[in-house]
């Protein structure tokens, strides 16, 4: 019996006998040779290739993006589990934390469409300051927290400090969405007094390379991955006191000992919620954290 | 240069504890759950699914609703390979991953399929959050098969005690799974995708280490058969 043919469309590659295809592209004869990691990397995510000075602006944000310290909480996942010695479950690891999380480079994503949403709303009338202004205001009192703005533990995001001089070296600084980000946090700054960082920045910058909010998280993703595979790399090699920690460094902050209810008698300040009993019993926890 | 001669902002004014915190298991030799002790209580006197509840909710459940939560963990874990979380263990396992990855990658996918399937129910979760409106329609049973799965998980429940109403809507499968979890005590998005994955994720291990590492030619290496194209 001949099973029904299932079928998958792909944009993205073919093995042939003596070259192989890329997104359109020949790889022994276009790209290799020619091509950088950069552009290879661009490629994969958008599906077609930069010029060279747009290639550029990718790797100034590479390298401005570069902070790295083991204390930051993605990068130090890896250490941890780098420290039982493996490499790449580390590096795969620190990149299962950035999908959607709310530091690191997915938050490129979520500045894109903050300031696409605000794009549409503001149209060619950017330096209309009152429009913006409204704009902006009308945002800021709907929402607590805004994505692509905050510096904790300093005053300014010195990454975006540097990202911005690259990009006045290139002759970008007048493009539509950097425009807009700096016209946007003029008004984030005087209502809430908070800087913008390096994802903001690097969202304006994307956008005005003609990506999409989810092409600027995952290039942006990609461009961070050596910070991951550097303490992936490292951890694993001389990471493993960190397998356990001792006791004493640990606060236990939970239940206080008690007896189960099949065990005997409880005890305990929780006794009388030793046991739960369904449905009635579990209105504990729609109010829980 | 070191961080001796090094400044930085975490150098600086910002304050942090010195200790991590525990909320769950307390540290050191002898370990409790939640207050429990595990090895002079848990371990005399329940269930490893009694111990995943407890994990999950903070307190351990009535005979009755330990006995319906055993059974939906049982009806949530067979996932074969025709599903992508499975199907991906088991490529892992022909491409001669180590087990310690082969496991790591079920999880993402069982994690996965979870996240999935609870994206899919998000009405149902409202729905039954406020049960004043219509039972949502998309979540009925869609055909005779459907059907008989939620007949045999309500004779399956009858002997635990727990009346499960919302069964009555004529539910899908996956739809009375998630009513069921609800039901004893799930409410909660994250914590009903922690219950589906962690449930799951045996078969998937289980699946994938059946396979024999490098066993490339005894894989359908075209199915699905990927058309590649360079149009837009």
């Amino acid at each position: 019996m001949t099973l029904p043919e299932l079928i998958q469309e792909t944009r993205t590659a073919h093995w042939g006998w003596h070259e192989h295809r890329y997104f359109g592209q020949r790889v022994f004869e276009d790209l290799a040779g020619r091509e950088t990691l950069t552009g290879l990397t661009v490629l994969s995510v958008l599906g077609r290739r930069l010029s060279s000075d747009e290639n550029g602006v990718v790797n100034d944000a590479a390298c401005t993006l570069t902070l790295a310290d083991p204390r930051i909480w993605p990068l130090k996942l890896t250490r941890l589990i780098a420290a039982y010695g493996s490499t790449l479950p580390a590096a795969a690891a620190g990149l299962l934390s950035e999908q959607d999380a709310r530091i690191g480079p997915w938050t490129t994503a979520k500045g894109a469409e903050l300031l696409l949403a605000f794009d549409a709303a503001v149209g060619a009338r950017i330096d209309d300051s009152e429009l913006v202004r409204g704009t902006v205001k009308a945002y800021l009192d709907e929402h607590r927290f805004v994505w692509g703005f905050g510096t904790p533990f300093r005053g300014a995001d010195e990454r975006l400090v540097a990202f911005r001089a690259c990009i006045r070296r290139r002759e970008r600084g007048s493009l539509r969405f950097w425009r807009l980000m700096d016209a946007v946090s003029a008004v984030v700054r005087d209502v809430r007094g908070t800087e913008p960082n390096m994802g903001i920045a690097v969202a304006a910058a994307f956008l005005d390379l003609g990506l999409t909010p989810h092409q600027v998280g995952s290039l942006t993703s990609a461009l961070m991955q050596h910070m991951f595979l550097a303490h992936a790399v490292e951890g694993s090699a001389r990471g493993a006191s960190l397998r356990e920690l001792p006791a004493t460094h640990v606060d236990f902050v939970g239940h206080a000992p008690r007896t189960s209810p099949r065990a005997g008698p409880s005890s305990g300040e929780c006794t009388s919620q030793g046991a739960v009993a369904a449905p009635e019993s579990h209105e504990f926890m729609e109010n829980a954290g | 240069m070191s961080t001796a001669e090094l400044d930085g902002p975490l150098e600086g004014s910002a304050h942090f504890p010195e200790r991590l915190t525990a909320r769950v298991v307390t540290p050191g030799e002898r370990p409790s759950v939640h207050g429990y002790d595990v090895e002079s209580d848990l371990a005399r006197h329940y269930q490893p699914s009694d111990l995943l509840f407890l994990f999950l909710n903070g307190e351990l459940p009535t005979p009755s609703v330990s006995r319906a939560f055993a059974v939906a963990l049982i009806f949530l874990a067979p996932v074969s390979v025709a599903h992508a979380s499975t199907h991906a263990a088991v490529v892992g396992r022909l491409c001669g991953a180590p087990a310690s990855s082969t496991i790591g990658v079920a999880a993402i996918g069982a994690a996965e399929h979870a996240r999935s399937l609870l994206d899919e129910h998000i009405d149902l979760i409202a729905w039954l959050r406020a049960p004043r409106v219509a039972f949502p329609e998309r979540y009925r049973a869609r055909d005779d098969g459907d059907r008989a799965a939620v007949q045999r998980l309500e004779q399956a429940l009858t002997p635990t005690g727990l009346a499960v109403p919302a069964l009555g809507e004529r539910p899908s499968r996956d739809a009375a799974l998630v009513i069921v979890l609800f039901a004893v005590g799930f409410k909660r998005r994250e914590r009903l995708e922690a219950v589906i994955a962690l449930a799951r994720l045996p078969s998937a291990v289980a699946e994938a280490l059946a396979e024999r590492p490098t066993n490339f030619g005894n894989y359908p290496i075209n199915l699905p058969r990927f058309t590649y194209t360079e149009s837009a």
